[in-house]
């Protein structure tokens, strides 16, 4: 009983302080090979072709800005095939959430789903990832790199950098404040990954297609090709078609298009804004996060959404 | 026109014209835009176009039936000339040589010189219809027929910024160095877009684009001033 009342005395007393906060680095001795800031996204450039970006899988950022007491849209570290090894100047809290990857505070593994407190000068490194895709990093208070257009997300051309290189630091800010200790911490239920069903609405030409290629398209197993990226996933088997070429048109994350050669490309976050090939379907907005976290190789299978 | 909607999800709509790229579809498309923001703007989170297109991204959820009220709505607006300003935004272009490395080669594709493609090029307006492909690359109209030339099979690694080149039945200028299969046929010395330029300083959907072509010399000034800008 003392102890949870000096507890919370401790905490009502920082509530009261004036919090000073001043900025602190993120070194980068390995860069990965995917490494970037993200946040929900950029919408606000649209109009001049600039791509909405945002994490990949928004479930794992919203878990682990949940996890730290962030605010939602709080920029996180997102990484993927190989990580970072990073160092920390200030003492803070991160968490992780995403992909399965072996990942070590000062040499000791660190799970996913949990709060770690670092001090100053630890070193994190994410090593190999064994599954999933997209690994996500959380910080007390979020990542601070450059605002362009209501958006922290890197991209190409828009912001200063668009994926972390060896040498480059990144800002956060330290907090000399007390935080109470996390006793518990949320159960990550992975499960919601396992998913190969991918729940999709038709798209714009989805009629123009004759009833042979729906039934084949929705009951065919597609894997997810070796070409996947921040931009698109594309699939391994091709579908037939003699699809009419549509005049450039406004396309999504979760456009599914369709390449005279027969190739499914399925937009992701980095999309850009218009686009030529048929829309023949849309991806709901739920399972795109499940598809991020498809690797190469897995499998999927297309189910259309009847709504009202 | 006859337009048509396609409702893909209770918050995403598209609204389309007839297969064309033209001047009329545009401007429909700004009427109904204005139309849509005026009337419906609290719902709208965000309006997106294409060449025959225009798609509708809701902050509420929309059924079949509103989509098919909000077409009979948007058919009974006075399709007239919509007072919109439109621009023209004059364009400096070096062609050719190796600001352009590609000009001759599509001069010869259509048996036409070097100078004939420069005077084609720069002396038709063309149209900005909406934003595209990269960060600031704008979809103009309005290409003449004798310059319409397939893209290449390979695509080149590397198109400098500032580039101006021809691709199918368009043209335009690529903003930031990029991968790209059209054929480079001259360079402007303006940075055409930054993310923080003032909305006034880029050109709006429905303004005119005009090529003027300068010299080596010019491009080179040109350069130094706006270097010495910013």
């Amino acid at each position: 009983m003392n102890l949870i009342q000096s507890k919370k005395n401790l905490l009502d007393k920082a509530d009261f302080q004036i919090m000073i906060k001043t900025p602190a680095y993120i070194h980068f001795h390995q860069s990965g090979m995917m490494t970037s800031v993200q946040d929900w996204a950029r919408y606000d450039m649209v109009q001049y072709g600039v791509p909405y970006s945002g994490v990949m899988d928004r479930i794992s950022m919203t878990l682990v800005n949940h996890l730290l007491h962030n605010p939602e849209n709080a920029a996180v570290l997102e990484m993927a095939h190989v990580g970072p090894k990073m160092v920390f100047e200030m003492p803070t809290r991160i968490a992780f959430a995403g992909a399965e990857a072996d990942i070590y505070l000062n040499e000791k593994p660190v799970k996913l789903g949990k709060v770690y407190e670092v001090g100053e000068d630890d070193v994190v490194e994410v090593k190999k990832f064994r599954r999933r895709q997209w690994l996500y990093m959380g910080i007390q208070g979020g990542l601070e790199s450059e605002m362009v257009g209501n958006s922290r997300s890197w991209y190409r051309g828009v912001t200063p950098r668009d994926k972390v290189v060896k040498g480059d630091s990144l800002t956060y800010m330290y907090e000399d404040r007390y935080f109470p200790p996390e006793n518990s911490h949320s159960k990550i239920k992975a499960n919601w990954y396992k998913e190969s069903a991918i729940k999709v609405f038709p798209g714009p030409e989805w009629e123009q297609l004759p009833n042979l290629l729906h039934n084949r398209i929705l009951s065919k197993t597609f894997t997810i090709s070796e070409l996947i990226n921040r931009m698109a996933y594309q699939l391994e088997e091709s579908i037939e078609n003699n699809t009419e070429p549509i005049l450039t048109a406004p396309v999504y994350p979760g456009t599914v298009q369709l390449t005279p050669g027969g190739k499914l490309i399925i937009l992701m976050r980095d999309a850009q804004v218009t686009g030529g090939y048929p829309r023949i379907l849309q991806v709901d907005i739920h399972s795109l996060n499940i598809l991020a976290q498809k690797r190469s190789g897995e499998k999927i299978k297309f189910s259309i959404i009847g709504d009202e | 026109m006859q337009l048509s909607i396609f409702r893909i999800h209770s918050k995403l709509v598209e609204i389309s014209w007839p297969k064309e790229i033209s001047e009329t579809v545009l401007s429909e498309q700004l009427i109904v835009q204005d139309f849509l923001w005026k009337e419906y703007g609290e719902g709208i989170r965000e309006i997106r176009m294409g060449f025959n297109s225009l798609s509708l991204k809701l902050k509420i959820e929309i059924s079949k039936q509103d989509c098919q009220d909000l077409l009979q709505e948007i058919h009974e607006l006075p399709f007239r000339s919509n007072g919109f300003e439109n621009k023209i935004w004059n364009i400096p272009v070096c062609y050719g040589s190796s600001m352009g490395k590609d000009l001759e080669k599509l001069a010869k594709l259509h048996q036409l010189s070097s100078d004939e493609v420069i005077q084609i090029h720069s002396k038709t307006t063309y149209t900005l219809h909406f934003y595209g492909f990269l960060p600031g690359f704008m979809y103009l109209g309005g290409l003449d027929e004798r310059l319409y030339t397939p893209r290449k099979d390979l695509p080149e690694r590397l198109i400098q910024a500032g580039t101006v080149a021809i691709g199918g039945r368009q043209t335009g200028i690529y903003p930031m160095d990029s991968p790209g299969g059209w054929f480079a046929i001259g360079k402007t010395p303006l940075k055409l877009f930054d993310i923080n330029l003032s909305k006034e300083k880029i050109p709006s959907i429905g303004d005119k684009i005009k090529f003027e072509p300068i010299s080596l010399n010019e491009f080179n000034s040109i350069q130094k001033e706006s270097i010495g800008q910013s």
